[in-house]
């Protein structure tokens, strides 16, 4: 008679996107997954695959933190303080451990880099939501007179999309207090 | 003695590039007895644990493989092209790695392990000193520099982290970008 699962494959990306967070894809192995997961190393090796776990958790991750996060960045009406107040609580997120080990993408880009074209392909996507969330609200802030030169903007977006590797680390190694000082100077560069 | 100081640091090299490739955590003693072809004992002997070897590489890594890299930082010259030089040299194929292993081994592990945070710690603040001394150099003030220095050892983590899944024209091209707009 054929195993029957306790739980729903939904039910497995979610638990699975626990352990890769925090440990990373290589970081994982068939066995530590299976006894996170509740299912023998068998099932995972037939019915679905380390690597469509892990791609399933990038799924998961991406639909339930960055993209509630990143959507209500687009709907801020700020500007530039909205940004501020954007990587405050990214900062308070990483602090508190509600996003447990910084974030999975970033984790996963510096982890695998080009290795997998199907995880570049998530990634890629990742970044360009991104990208366009800080565009969005640089275009506000050029209405709000917080930036004069339009055509800076894409510029400005390029150098946004980096604060989020420099936190990713620099949370491991500063105080709190250091961290939002630097996001407050980083943020007076774009004039 | 001078036999078994070379030994071990051909031994750190080749750890270097496995904990690269593979993560710290990724990675196992058995795979670190197969790749260096040491056994376990003398490795333990050596290094008393995996830490331990984890260390010592961080070590070999900066000692060995990083002063080419920061007399960039006391060349004469244009400022903008001596930082794009210093940050582009870390990611060309002459170091055991192409990136900074400091960074790669912080991301995984500085917020466990307060030994390898306070190796980051001090290289990243390395590196701070030595652009601000040549940001005074170039005629800034000293508080300005200090400002500057800050968050051109950011774009250091950005470009050390995100800049690897760049091509080189990408690379350059955000490396500039950051630049600019830090010393604008």
């Amino acid at each position: 008679m054929p195993r029957v699962l306790n739980n729903t494959y939904e039910e497995l990306v979610e638990k699975a996107q626990e352990i890769f967070w925090v440990n990373g894809f290589k970081g994982v192995s068939i066995k530590g997954l299976s006894e996170h997961l509740g299912v023998s190393q068998s099932v995972i090796y037939n019915k679905f695959s380390k690597d469509l776990l892990f791609l399933d958790s990038l799924n998961y991750y991406t639909s339930n933190y960055s993209d509630p996060f990143l959507s209500q960045l687009r709907e801020t009406t700020e500007g530039l303080d909205s940004l501020k107040d954007f990587f405050y609580a990214l900062i308070d997120a990483l602090l508190d451990k509600t996003f447990p080990k910084s974030c999975l993408m970033v984790n996963t880009i510096v982890e695998l880099r080009n290795e997998n074209e199907d995880v570049v392909k998530k990634y890629d996507n990742y970044l360009r939501v991104l990208k366009d969330s800080y565009k969005v609200v640089l275009e506000k802030a050029h209405k709000l007179g917080q930036i004069k030169e339009r055509q800076k903007i894409d510029d400005y977006a390029e150098f946004l999309l980096g604060v989020i590797f420099s936190l990713s680390i620099l949370y491991k190694i500063k105080p709190i207090e250091e961290l939002r000082q630097y996001i407050d100077e980083e943020l007076s560069f774009l004039v | 003695m001078r036999y078994k100081e070379y030994n071990t640091n051909r031994v750190l090299d080749k750890c270097i590039v496995l904990f690269w490739d593979k993560g710290y955590n990724g990675c196992s003693i058995n795979e670190i007895v197969e790749t260096t072809g040491v056994n376990r004992f003398s490795l333990y002997h050596e290094f008393s644990n995996k830490e331990g070897i984890l260390y010592e590489s961080l070590n070999l890594y900066r000692e060995r493989y990083t002063a080419d890299n920061f007399a960039i930082l006391n060349l004469e010259g244009d400022l903008v092209s001596i930082l794009k030089n210093f940050y582009l040299s870390f990611l060309q194929e002459s170091g055991p790695v192409q990136g900074c292993y400091f960074i790669h081994i912080g991301t995984e592990l500085a917020d466990n392990d307060p030994r390898v945070k306070k190796s980051v710690d001090d290289f990243l603040m390395h590196i701070n000193d030595l652009i601000v001394k040549l940001l005074v150099k170039h005629s800034y003030e000293i508080n300005d520099a200090q400002l500057k220095a800050r968050h051109l050892l950011g774009l250091y983590c950005t470009v050390m982290s995100f800049c690897l899944i760049h091509t080189p024209e990408e690379r350059e091209k955000y490396t500039l970008n950051g630049i600019k707009v830090i010393l604008s």
